[in-house]
């Protein structure tokens, strides 16, 4: 499934591990992804779905993983779990708690996943197992991890369903995941991933099927686990405003490579990626009253079968010029933050940029220097 | 009332469901006693939770489900006791954009048939070089290229499909366009180009936009009115900006608090914040207020009386017993404040 790791043009950069450099005294990560790289192999070619992929996470650390679809934000991490499709080629390193997760077989793998390290998905209706109990879906890894008699599993699995607080918990571990709403089936899989006290949680779009008010609760829910159980989180997600509530940190994806990567107030307060600027412009808020039409970003995501030469950004930007069509730009650091673009834009405090609706050209000339 | 292009009065869509081994049914309320009166030429926004009835509202609306009690009333006509074959012409005036905007394509029309169907069935006059006319024209308006017509849905992607799902109900150009969460499926920056269009549509063709969705931020942005359910019932109707700045119903509040914003500042503060427990079983509604078990200002008298649904001040209607008691909302929905949202150099 893996090749041997290669150090291609261009890692040179990215090998510097961005996002620890700003943090210099912070503890040891415990994730660490060098230059990885997701490739899929179809009957039309090679589809390079993830490129020179790059971050370190830490204890008790949030991360948020952000991106439209096709800008490589859950294949990444996919590829960290070894739960790619049979037809992907993976480069580079993953680093668990200082052992290589990459290319080792499924059976060495299964002691971490689901133990040490869990995954939640988007859909928990497909992820739980439809046939078993909510009970012993939960206990399954304490059984077989921990060795666990399963009395005391199943106790454990009642305490789990009222920790994520999981209302009635007796009774619902002994109820099937399509007794339950969407919302508690989410809790469910949630105690599924803590079983074990992993130290990471990869949470792949995990309020995206649920309604507003159900979001809410979940996000809040993992908000309360990573303040209180020093859990390291990865939050995929296609919403920004998802991320401000919880990340430390931010990753915006586009075009399969991380275009900027800072703290969540870097990125979303002030960012400098055209991309981000124009993603953050265009969503519509709650606490916006302008009436103005929108900023749109023109076109669509790129499909990664085509990627557009240089940088993928360059045929939706508003600042692309000749060397942005024929050269990609590297992922650099600048002023604290991790930037792959050769014009950022100015610092702007986004907040000053008001209605939002005037072009990007000219508030980047206009809005004033933010203060460090 | 002049400018009132559909009312809704008393509007109730129940559907039987469960045990028919024992020939005990029981019936499902997915709207319940809806009052609506929808002005010519304004955007109402429908919003709610998954499960509360928007869009069999909607699809009563267009006669595509029956209403089981109350009367639909388009442009001073009760539709509601018409047979379908009476119906059916009516529809040429009230179309709708659905969600999913490859599934509600047929793959096996090209794109040119897909926009001319409308045409063929409402106006059987126009010729074939008419309806090509109609079809290039609406795909232009639309954004797309008028040299598609030959191609089929899969070649595009979803926000190209939703504009082509939209210049299809257009084409006509109906009186009433529904539409049915139109950008839930659609990536972040494909949302921001649908909605503008919509805004474009309306100010060309000054159609009625009724707009469901989730998404309050989405419908702040193009609805002028908004009308929020709960388990089948009218809970608030204001303006948008009303609801928004001062939302008076505790649901209103709740569901305000829930949409997460893009600013670390104040995000983290809001996560606390949102409604407890889920959407009761519709099949068995609480009594009283049926959003009382979720109501954080719930009293003994919610669960006894059912809270009519009142107009309360000049475009304003709220179904709550104890509104007028309620402290001030903590204000998620209010603009920000002014320092933060004006330049200050």
């Amino acid at each position: 499934m893996r090749s041997i790791p290669v150090t291609a043009e261009g890692t040179a950069v990215a090998a510097t591990e961005p996002g620890l450099a700003d943090r210099a005294t912070a503890s040891r990560p415990v994730l660490e992804i060098d230059a990885l790289s997701v490739r899929f192999s179809t009957p039309d070619g090679e589809i390079p779905a993830v490129n020179d992929f790059s971050l370190a996470i830490r204890a008790g650390e949030c991360v948020g993983v952000v991106g439209e679809s096709g800008a490589g934000k859950s294949q990444s991490f996919l590829a960290v779990m070894g739960l790619l499709a049979s037809n992907a080629t993976v480069t580079g390193n993953a680093r668990f708690d200082g052992r290589e997760l990459l290319g080792r077989p499924a059976s060495e793998l299964n002691e971490v996943r689901g133990s040490r390290l869990a995954m939640i998905f988007q859909d928990p209706m497909t992820s739980l197992t439809p046939h078993m109990k909510v009970g012993e879906q939960i206990a399954e890894s304490l059984v077989r991890h921990r060795k666990m008699p399963s009395a005391q599993a199943r106790a454990r699995a009642l305490a789990l369903l009222n920790r994520v607080h999981v209302t009635d918990a007796e009774r619902r571990l002994d109820q099937y995941p399509h007794e339950l709403s969407g919302g508690m089936r989410q809790r469910v899989m949630i105690a599924v991933a803590l079983a074990c006290d992993p130290v990471m949680l990869i949470a792949d779009e995990p309020t995206t099927a649920l309604d507003v008010t159900i979001q809410a609760q979940i996000l809040a829910l993992l908000a309360e686990l990573k303040r209180e159980q020093d859990t390291a989180m990865v939050l995929i997600t296609h919403d920004l405003g998802v991320v401000a509530g919880i990340a430390d940190r931010v990753a915006v994806m586009y075009g399969g490579r991380v275009v900027e990567l800072g703290t969540v107030r870097q990125v979303l307060k002030s960012p400098r990626h055209p991309y981000t600027q124009a993603l953050l412009r265009s969503m519509p808020r709650v606490d916006d009253a302008a009436d103005a039409p929108l900023v749109t970003i023109p076109g669509q995501p790129p499909n990664p079968r085509s990627l557009p030469p240089g940088c993928a950004f360059h045929p939706r930007c508003q600042h692309a010029q000749e060397l942005c069509r024929r050269e990609r730009p590297p992922l650099l650091e600048r002023d604290g933050t991790w930037l792959a673009c050769h014009f950022p834009v100015e610092l702007v405090d986004l907040g000053a940029l008001g209605a939002l609706g005037a072009p990007m050209s000219t508030l980047a000339a206009a809005a004033p220097e933010m203060p460090s | 009332m002049t400018d009132s292009l559909l009312s809704l009065r008393g509007l109730s869509v129940w559907f039987p469901v469960g045990d028919r081994l024992f020939g005990r049914k029981a019936m499902l309320h997915a709207v319940e006693g809806v009052d609506l009166e929808l002005r010519a030429g304004e955007a109402l926004g429908i919003v709610g939770e998954s499960g509360c009835g928007k869009s069999t509202l909607v699809r009563a609306i267009l006669q595509l489900v029956r209403p089981t009690h109350g009367q639909v009333v388009w442009m001073g006509r009760r539709i509601e006791e018409l047979p379908m074959n009476e119906v059916r012409p009516l529809r040429r005036d009230m179309q709708i954009v659905f969600q999913d905007p490859l599934a509600s394509l047929n793959p096996r029309m090209t794109i040119g048939e897909i926009v001319a169907e409308p045409l063929r069935v409402h106006r059987p006059e126009l010729d074939a070089a008419g309806r090509r006319r109609e079809v290039e024209a609406i795909l232009m308006r639309v954004g797309l290229s008028a040299d598609i017509i030959n191609r089929y849905p899969h070649e595009f992607s979803g926000g190209q499909c939703q504009r082509i799902g939209i210049a299809r109900a257009m084409v006509l150009r109906p009186k009433l366009l529904i539409c049915d969460e139109p950008v839930s499926a659609l990536d972040v920056s494909i949302q921001a180009q649908i909605v503008n269009l919509l805004k474009e549509l309306k100010r060309d063709f000054g159609m009625t936009i009724v707009f469901v969705s989730h998404n309050l931020a989405v419908v702040r942005r193009l609805c002028e009115r908004v009308l929020v359910l709960y388990l089948g019932r009218t809970m608030e109707l204001a303006l948008t900006d009303d609801l928004y700045s001062r939302p008076l119903h505790p649901y209103t509040r709740g569901l305000l608090a829930a949409v997460p914003i893009p600013d670390p500042d104040l995000q983290p503060a809001r996560l606390g914040t949102s409604l407890g427990g889920e959407l009761p079983s519709p099949l068995s509604p609480p009594s009283g207020c049926v959003f009382r078990t979720r109501c954080p200002h719930a009293a003994p008298q919610c669960a006894r009386e059912v809270p009519v649904f009142k107009h309360i001040e000049a475009d304003r209607w709220i179904a709550c017993l104890r509104w007028h008691e309620l402290p001030a909302d903590p204000g998620y929905g209010k603009p920000r404040a002014a320092g933060q949202q004006k330049a200050s150099p």
